[in-house]
């Protein structure tokens, strides 16, 4: 019989036993690439999502958020990125830990181990996938999807925003001169993805 | 046929490149860098459609957006249909197919010609109001055929062939219109370093300067067009955009660009190209470089064919090397007329008069029109014109000084073309999209923009300066504080010089007196689209309108697809003086967006067909889509509906899956539903203050269900809450509901209670979620799930538990939607398919049946559970709903909606109450929405008691079942009501228990 925690229930997410499972992301069903010449996109693998949410303030929060992730509390609209780690920050008191999936659990439950005042992390890997889109034309085909300003001066490398995409919304974040992630919700990537071929038609002839 | 009326040298065309194309059902001849309008007049097509109200011969008169007359249908095909397009906005192609809007059969021959000449003196302002009211019911037959006599285009009957798109664009200047202002605020912006987007409608920038005799730093005006524009093109600050209209101004600099990416270049636009493109542009910064439309004077028969304003002459004959006629009469207020007469002249044309209604001009271009031998005369207008589909001669009358009055009888001139200017009016109209009223200015004799909000300059002539070095000199300057203001400084730009001749000051003229009182002089046109005269302008006056607003709408002056570019400022000097007012005190009519008309295809963009909407999918839609499943909108989820076999109808399809789940088991796709994770040692306390019911003592491992009511204690969400651990919850809502739940619990933490310490995430797409139901259930996941103990003494109803089911870490709740033994597995969604299909090798032995949302409604009625949203409408609240059960009187701290559900009206007697209905005929299905009520032969209108919110057929209990709201249903059980049916059928029902099935719950707690 399974035990439940005690203050918060922090599960490993990874199936532990038997023949190694494929998991299956949202666009699993796409191609998951496409793209010539000027413009490539591809949905990334699987990564770990832990949603970070605390006192940026709070001297001890963001120390151990620091020891446990590599990085600190990224500024506004800015992430910061160590080894496999990215932290994005999404409001004033919500981040993203992007990490390999198979060390959620454990960065979890460090971060819980080095600090035990009020902040909430909660697992949604499942629930997130990673567009990344790539090349000179990659602006064109964010400018027809998102009305934040994608020029050089307003959104430099390591920036990111959490903005309108086409008729939803998408995290997005320049990792590169010409290189971009969408962060889209797994039930919306369907139609995030077919956007961007539709975008990006006109740029691979 | 021949280019009779084309220029053997000269112009901006490529005699190189031949063009053919049809109008009217005839082909015709033009060149590559002709208009639509200079091919039809280069060919001498004098008439291009007929008018409005009167049916009258209509020519082309004006070069641009002004264009009242030549508005076509293009297209080849049923698909590629584009109504009202401006003909002088339009560029030749090859193969290009255009009709004219109006006139039947033909405009040569048009039917209706006979109507408006005989009977157009019987038509007043309102004539249609006034004539057509009664009966009222009629006027819908009489507005389709005066709609189809009037006509002004049609739209395709066939789906568009084309793609159009949408782009998102920021700016820190951006500069609209590209003639001598606005490159040279362009330029000045580009140089200083600013973010430049020149927006220019016309096929090439330069405007004006395109057509111009003048010198810029002693070279040909055009010369130093090209070079801007190349310097600017070279530019990777600079984003230029020919063919692209300025539509609309709206708060916050914000602008919307209509580009025509392939309008220009045939029928279909290019494979892979979209044909028109929205730019929705924010600018930092905005320079109003658009220019100013010339006034044309108003005079009797001033629509017959072959009447122009004056500068669309020059333009015509500069730009594209068309003389559109012979003979030529210049009537003119000003100086800008002179230009045509001298264009014309050197054209090797005749001029037969230069007109000037100034009593005695002295000033450079009048000393030029003497050396140049050219007829002047003074102190006159033309008054008349003879002809029908072409002018024959002119009519010219000496005026007093102030042009008020007629002092001699009329002086025929022979010719077959007229020009007329009274002056320019500013292109204020984006200006006035920003709610900038336009002010009045005496010296230029026109409005100019009005003092705007928004971080707007003008430039040029829509400020009221009209001379080039004026133009110039304001556009650089314009530029450059734009650039400036926004951030960017040091640009060194000098104003290039040039030689042009000096202005003599203009007269305010706009109606030319006839020496016959209006309303018995010849129709004087002042909106040529809506066939507005200046007679019927002095009638609404008469009639007693005085507000310009209430003349505007009474005449429908101003109110066709060009919006009264040419006539409005006319229209108001014409009531102003039949008001006895000046025109700042008759004020003007202002602008709304669009200056042009835009395809409704630019407006959707690729938010159309498959991308109109999105549409959510869980991890197991590919699982859907082959076993068959219908779908049902949820929000913006596609949910499975029903799963019907090959040849199994709804009905039959639901049936067998209720019956499945009911005998064996049945699994359904819950992952839409919201899930949100709480955590913080206050999470309890907060999910007590926003749920009615109590929650201090739900332990770790246990689940509970919740309802959610608004500060008026009405429902408006349900769900289970779980406790994960002591300061760990996870909510669940409905799947329409999540996002407002989400929002709802912020606004209350954010707003209401800060000091509570608790943080609320979204996971609902993280978990794929599995409702697994139906006496089987136990059976069948012990065969997948190891780890957890299913026995029903250890994992009880209302228990969760923490496992792993075919290796994969899942958490198992034991609730239930059906009454069934259920269990409700989550597991990360990306392996959520890989266990739905598990599920399914093991669940063949069982039946296991997919069900979808309708079964799910069918076996959640039958045990009485509501469905927010569905039963519940935002007027009730839980003891309506019987669910008092749900409400936690006692709890130490106040809930949401607690002291609402205590108002007097929620207390009273007699409210609608929730209860079950049965049909006496258990094969009737009442209708969802039927009304009951007591007595079905009162007379209407009965007095009704509740209405039906939920109903079915149950295979299971083999009868309708059906759930809704009675007046004081609790205290009624066993009462019959009656539901009169739309179809005169009445249905009698007994009111009943909402549980219609298993009321002790033995089926789900085993």
């Amino acid at each position: 019989m399974s035990e439940v925690p005690d203050s918060v229930a922090v599960i490993d997410q990874i199936p532990q036993q038997g023949e190694p499972l494929t998991p299956r992301t949202p666009l699993h069903h796409t191609a998951r690439a496409g793209g010539a010449g000027q413009l490539h996109y591809r949905e990334h693998d699987l990564t770990g999502l832990l949603v970070l949410r605390g006192n940026a303030a709070d001297k001890a929060f963001a120390e151990a958020v620091k020891a446990t992730f590599g990085c600190p509390l990224a500024k506004t609209l800015s992430f910061v990125m160590a080894q496999e780690v990215s932290l994005l920050w999404l409001s004033p008191d919500e981040w993203w830990v992007l990490c390999p999936p198979d060390q959620a659990y454990a960065l979890e439950v460090q971060l819980r181990e080095r600090y035990s005042g009020h902040f909430a992390l909660a697992n949604n890997t499942g629930g997130m996938t990673r567009i990344q889109l790539s090349g000179p034309q990659a602006v064109q085909v964010l400018k027809k999807s998102i009305p934040y300003d994608v020029h050089d001066a307003h959104f430099p490398v390591g920036k990111v925003v959490a903005t309108v995409f086409g008729k939803t919304q998408a995290v997005v974040r320049r990792l590169g001169q010409n290189d971009w992630e969408i962060l889209a919700r797994r039930s919306f990537a369907d139609y995030i993805w077919r956007w961007v071929e539709d975008a990006a038609s006109e740029y691979q002839r | 046929m021949t280019q009779i009326n084309r220029l053997q040298a000269g112009g901006r065309i490529d005699r190189s490149k031949p063009l053919t194309f049809r109008f009217d059902g005839k082909s015709y001849q033009g060149y590559q860098g002709d208009t639509l309008a200079s091919a039809l007049l280069a060919n001498g097509v004098d008439v291009v459609g007929r008018s409005f109200k009167y049916s009258r011969p209509r020519g082309i008169m004006a070069a641009g957006a002004d264009e009242p007359n030549a508005v076509l249908q293009l297209g080849a095909t049923e698909a590629t249909q584009i109504p009202n397009v401006r003909a002088t906005q339009q560029a030749v192609y090859d193969g290009l197919e255009a009709q004219p809007t109006n006139g039947w059969p033909s405009v040569n021959l048009d039917a209706m010609g006979f109507v408006g000449r005989w009977f157009g003196r019987f038509m007043p302002p309102g004539f249609y109001y006034k004539t057509f009211m009664y009966p009222q019911s009629l006027w819908m037959f009489y507005e389709k055929h005066i709609r189809r006599a009037a006509g002004l285009g049609r739209s395709p009957r066939a789906p568009d062939a084309d793609q159009y798109d949408h782009i998102n664009q920021h700016a820190d200047v951006l500069v609209v219109g590209g003639g001598p202002a606005g490159l040279g605020a362009a330029l000045a912006a580009a140089r200083a370093g600013a973010r430049v987007m020149l927006a220019d409608e016309q096929e090439e920038p330069g405007g004006s300067l395109l057509d111009s005799a003048a010198q810029i730093d002693g070279e040909a005006a055009s010369v130093w067009v090209t070079r801007v524009v190349n310097e600017l093109a070279d530019r990777e600050n600079v984003l230029l955009l020919p063919r692209s209209t300025v539509n609309g101004y709206h708060d916050h600099n914000f602008l919307t660009i209509h580009e025509r990416r392939a309008d220009h270049l045939g029928d279909r636009a290019p494979e892979g190209m979209t044909r028109q493109r929205l730019h929705r542009v924010r600018a930092r910064w905005v320079v109003l470089a658009t220019g100013a439309h010339e006034r044309p004077l108003v005079y009797g028969n001033n629509d017959v064919p072959g009447c122009f304003v004056a500068a669309a002459l020059s333009t015509y004959l500069r730009r594209y090397a068309v003389a559109p006629g012979r003979s030529l009469v210049v009537s003119t207020a000003n100086d800008y007329g002179y230009r045509a007469a001298f264009d014309w002249q050197d054209a090797g044309h005749e001029v037969v008069a230069l007109v000037d209604s100034r009593a005695n001009p002295q000033g450079a271009w009048q000393e030029e029109a003497r050396e140049r031998g050219l007829r002047l005369i003074t102190g006159a207008a033309v008054s008349d014109v003879r002809g029908s589909k072409r002018v024959k001669a002119a009519a010219i009358v000496p005026l007093n000084e102030d042009g008020t009055q007629a002092t001699g009888s009329l002086q025929w001139l022979t010719c077959d073309t007229v020009a007329t200017s009274g002056g320019w009016s500013p292109a204020v109209h984006l200006s006035c999209h920003t709610g900038a009223r336009p002010q009045w200015r005496d010296d230029i004799i026109g409005f100019v923009p009005g003092e705007s909000r928004e971080q707007m300059l003008t430039a040029g002539a829509v400020a009221g300066s009209y001379s080039l070095a004026d133009c110039l000199k304001e556009g650089v300057s314009a530029g450059l504080k734009a650039a400036t203001e926004a951030g960017f400084s040091g640009a060194d730009v000098p104003v290039p010089t040039v030689s042009e001749l000096a202005e003599t000051p203009p007269m305010a003229l706009f109606a030319v007196p006839h020496p016959k009182p209006n309303s018995r002089a010849p129709k004087q046109f002042v909106d040529y689209q809506n066939d507005v005269t200046a007679a019927g302008i002095e009638l609404a006056t008469r009639e007693g309108f005085e507000s310009i607003e209430h003349v505007k709408r009474y005449t429908a002056m101003g109110f066709g697809t060009d919006q009264g570019k040419l006539g409005n400022i006319n229209g108001m000097a014409i009531a102003a003086r039949s008001l006895g007012q000046t025109i700042p005190e008759t004020g003007t009519t202002v602008f709304r967006p669009n200056y042009t008309p835009v395809t409704f295809g630019a407006i959707a963009g690729r938010h159309c067909r498959e991308l109109f909407e999105p549409k959510r999918y869980t991890a197991m839609q590919p699982w859907h889509e082959q076993h068959g499943a219908e779908f049902e909108n949820v929000g913006q989820w596609k949910r499975p509906w029903y799963y019907p076999k090959p040849g199994e109808s709804m009905q039959e399809a639901l049936n067998r899956e209720c019956l499945a789940t009911r005998e064996s088991v049945g699994i359904l796709d819950a992952s839409t539903l919201g899930k949100i994770d709480i955590q913080g040692k206050d999470a309890r306390e907060f999910i007590g203050r926003v749920y009615s019911n109590a929650w201090a003592k739900l332990a770790p491992g246990k689940c509970r269900y919740g309802l959610m009511c608004g500060e008026d204690g009405m429902v408006f969400d349900d769900g289970v809450t779980s406790c994960l651990g002591a300061n760990h919850f996870l909510m669940t809502t409905t799947t329409g509901g999540a996002a407002h739940v989400l929002e709802w619990l912020e606004l209350y933490h954010q707003t209401e209670w800060p000091e509570l310490e608790v943080y609320f995430n979204s996971v609902t797409d993280h978990w794929a979620t599995m409702g697994v139901a139906g006496p089987n259930s136990r059976k069948l996941l012990a065969e997948l799930i190891e780890d957890i103990d299913l026995d029903g003494e250890a994992f009880r109803f209302m228990d969760w538990r923490q496992g792993t089911i075919c290796g994969v870490p899942c958490r198992v709740f034991r609730i239930s939607f059906t009454g069934e033994l259920q269990y409700e597995i989550n597991v990360p969604a990306h392996y959520g398919l890989y266990i739905w299909e598990r599920l399914f090798e093991h669940g063949e032995k069982y039946n296991l049946t997919p069900y979808g949302t309708e079964t799910m409604h069918i076996l959640r009625a039958e045990k009485g559970f509501i469905i927010a949203g569905q039963d519940t409408d935002g007027s009730v609240h839980p003891y309506d709903l019987g669910m008092g059960w749900a409400v936690g009187e006692n709890k130490p701290f106040s809930f949401i909606g607690r002291r609402g559900m205590k108002r007097e009206d929620c207390v009273r007697p007699n409210r609608k109450q929730f209860v079950g209905l049965k049909t006496k005929d258990p094969n009737i299905v009442l209708p969802e929405g039927a009304h009951a009520v007591a007595d079905p032969s009162q007379p209407k209108p009965m007095a009704m008691l509740g209405h039906v919110t939920s109903s079915y057929y149950s295979a299971f209990l083999g009868r309708s079942i059906a759930l809704g709201f009675i007046k004081g249903g609790h205290e009624r059980m066993g009462d019959t009501v009656y539901y009169p049916l739309e179809d005169g059928r009445v249905v009698e029902a007994e009111i009943c228990s909402t549980i219609f099935l298993d009321p002790k719950g033995e089926r789900q707690n085993v």
